[in-house]
């Protein structure tokens, strides 16, 4: 594949892949639906892929659930839930050729275990999958695929998996579409990896495990650290005594304790991380589209927008 | 006094990611040994503060680590690893070492035992029927693994048996092999066969096929095994505690996991929703710079009061509901942990002595 010319590794900025990690409850799915619409609405044509058989992301973008079906969500930009067993099926079908026997291989209880049982199999397929969508080879069409990861196993094993299954299969149709995947995920200027934390002790470790696991397993950093849930900054003047009489004293003194932990904690992944880091304050709102928009707002000013080409 | 058929009471703590599952098993744990009893809290990941608060470091990966305390009470904390479970019973269950050997050496093996999906959950339900059977204790604590589901943890065993036993996979791999185990690309791959070849070369089903040829002579140890750890999940002694996120958008995930639960035949001792934030009075004299955060705080009080509501009406005490307040500073400190457990303990459910007695009779 001709690969294009004049991108630097430019982390987020010509990335034709994103893929969105970080343990669960971090905030990790509002992230990813929040640099869907953010670059959307830079003109990219973005795949929002989702993973999850629960598919909570439709509620993040206001649209129906995609059922398997690409579902638009607002200009240039589209939500698709994937089932890894029907993408292996359909990847098979395509590199087979001819249908009878694609449907002979797919049908079988061989080839069910196989994708089960195999290790990669799935994660071949979701990324092989997003290959083809900015190839241009399935619909919708895409610039970019942004893909919400697993929470479990820190999405390192879904990026490492093509090189996996290309070691292990080595020849084959399928295993040279592992290679040409493994080459796809493994080439910073294409793709790119966001990790999602919060500025608490636990995740924050969580994050530190996945950063050296990201050094250690795929030779890279991440291109941004989301950090998600800040409390406020707390005024450093004295203020409140007032208040403090009046029955808010636990708040307030809730409230300084959480910023202060964030904060420590937010040193911890700066002095770790030597990408960029976005910090995304706590917004008095339920997850949902109302939220997406807010953090996408302050995404937009940790990614600066791609110089005209 | 015995408890269940196995001695054991055992508290499984299920929830989302995220919740605070493994600080609530540790208080709990730290509670119910302070009351006296024989304790042992099975966990995976704690954070570095509480493995540092509980004294407890590499070691409890081997073997039970005893926490100092003062008290009549026992609280040890085993720390579980997925790969060296997979891994002892593999040695124990195989015929000699060499056999032994040839399924820890398999490269499929190799990936399996980290990778297939409940491999963690289901190795936790195996070291949980050990040490119940071993009857050391008075009361089992088991945290259970960031799973994104809480009910993957619980399909495990069945899910690894049916993968092990699968007899669909031994005779789909048949044609492909003589009864030695040696690969026939002759006549008798055909068909279907021949196409999945084609696909993924043989590399990778060999590997499959002799792992299953390998692990053959274990099946009837693990089969019987799991089938035991089903069992045991759903024992009138082994209670769950279903730990919840705060906010009324996770009512109906919290919903979903109790009945499933219940639907699976497991005994749902507690909902706890965790880091509830506090109910706030805004002055009316507000000072400006104090307008961001105590309103946010006002705001998040709210959104938990909402969803605690909506979820007592819902449950109508069955089974207990407790609200956990959400500490300024996170509970990674021994008095901080035992005062969380024994606010937990007001839930006669989450109490050891009480699910002792409770079975005590039958």
């Amino acid at each position: 594949m001709r690969r294009r010319r004049g991108r630097g590794p430019g982390g987020l900025r010509g990335a034709q892949l994103i893929v969105v990690t970080g343990k669960g409850g971090v905030g990790k799915t509002t992230v990813a639906a929040a640099l869907a619409r953010l670059l959307a609405a830079r003109d990219r044509r973005v795949v929002l892929l989702e993973l999850d058989a629960r598919e909570p992301l439709h509620r993040f973008l206001d649209v129906p659930p995609s059922a398997g079906e690409p579902i638009a969500a607002g200009p240039h930009l589209h939500l698709l839930n994937l089932r890894p067993q029907a993408v292996m099926e359909a990847l098979v079908r395509d590199r087979l050729k001819i249908a009878p026997l694609a449907r002979a291989v797919t049908a079988s209880p061989v080839f069910r275990h196989f994708v089960d049982g195999a290790p990669g199999m799935k994660e071949l397929a979701v990324l092989g999958h997003s290959l083809r969508l900015v190839r241009r080879e399935v619909r919708p069409h895409a610039d970019l695929v942004i893909v919400d990861a697993p929470a479990t196993g820190h999405g390192v094993g879904l990026l490492a998996a093509p090189a996996l299954v290309s070691e292990a299969i080595g020849g084959g149709p399928l295993g040279r579409l592992a290679g040409e995947v493994a080459e796809f995920v493994g080439d910073p200027a294409r793709t790119a990896v966001v990790v999602a934390a919060l500025a608490e002790e636990m995740p924050v470790q969580e994050a530190l495990e996945l950063f050296a696991m990201m050094r250690e397993r795929l030779g890279r950093t991440p291109d941004l650290v989301a950090v998600n849930g800040l409390y406020p900054p707390f005024p450093t003047a004295t203020v409140g005594a007032g208040s403090r009489e009046q029955g808010a004293g636990g708040a307030i003194e809730l409230w300084r304790q959480r910023r202060a932990m964030n904060e420590r904690e937010l040193e911890r992944l700066a002095a770790a991380c030597q990408g960029p880091l976005a910090r995304i304050p706590l917004f008095p709102e339920s997850p949902g589209p109302a939220l997406v928009r807010q953090v996408a707002d302050v995404l937009a000013g940790a990614i600066a927008p791609q110089e005209p080409r | 006094m015995t408890a269940g058929p196995r001695g054991t009471p055992l508290l499984v703590v299920v929830g989302a990611g995220g919740v605070g599952k493994t600080t609530l098993a540790a208080a709990l744990g730290l509670a119910a040994a302070e009351a006296g009893a024989r304790t042992l809290v099975m966990t995976f990941d704690p954070s570095l503060r509480l493995k540092d608060a509980l004294g407890v470091g590499d070691a409890a990966r081997q073997r039970p680590v005893t926490v100092p305390l003062e008290g009549p009470g026992l609280l040890e904390v085993s720390l579980l690893d997925a790969r060296a479970t997979f891994d002892d019973l593999v040695r124990r269950y195989a015929p000699d070492a060499a056999a032994a050997a040839r399924i820890l050496d398999n490269r499929f093996y190799q990936h399996l035992a980290g990778h297939l999906a409940g491999t963690l959950e289901y190795m936790a339900v195996e070291r949980l029927f050990e040490v119940s059977a071993e009857g050391r204790y008075d009361r089992v604590i088991l945290d259970t693994p960031p799973t994104q589901q809480a009910i993957d943890f619980l399909e495990a065993p069945d899910r690894i048996v049916a993968f092990l036993d699968s007899g669909a996979l031994r005779i789909a791999l048949a044609p492909w092999f003589s009864a030695a185990g040696r690969l026939r690309v002759g006549a008798a791959a055909r068909g279907v066969a021949r196409l999945l070849d084609r696909l993924v070369g043989l590399g990778l089903l060999s590997d499959m096929a002799e792992f299953f040829q390998a692990f053959s002579p274990l099946y009837a140890g693990f089969r019987e095994r799991a089938l035991a750890v089903r069992q045991l999940l759903r024992d009138p002694g082994t209670g769950f505690a279903l730990v919840a996120g705060t906010g009324i958008e996770r009512t109906p995930e919290t919903l979903f996991f109790a009945r499933r639960l219940r639907e699976a035949g497991h005994r749902l001792a507690a909902v706890v929703v965790n880091q509830v934030h506090p109910a706030v009075t805004l002055p009316p004299d507000l000072p400006a710079a104090l307008a961001p955060g105590l309103g946010l705080v006002a705001w998040l009080g709210q959104r938990d009061a909402r969803g605690l509501r909506e979820l007592e009406e819902l449950l109508a005490g069955d089974p207990p509901l407790i609200a956990v307040p959400l500490r300024p500073v996170p509970p990674t400190t021994l008095p901080a942990l035992s005062a969380l457990g024994r606010e937990l303990a007001t839930v006669p459910a989450l109490r050891s002595r009480d699910t002792a007695s409770r079975h005590g009779g039958g």
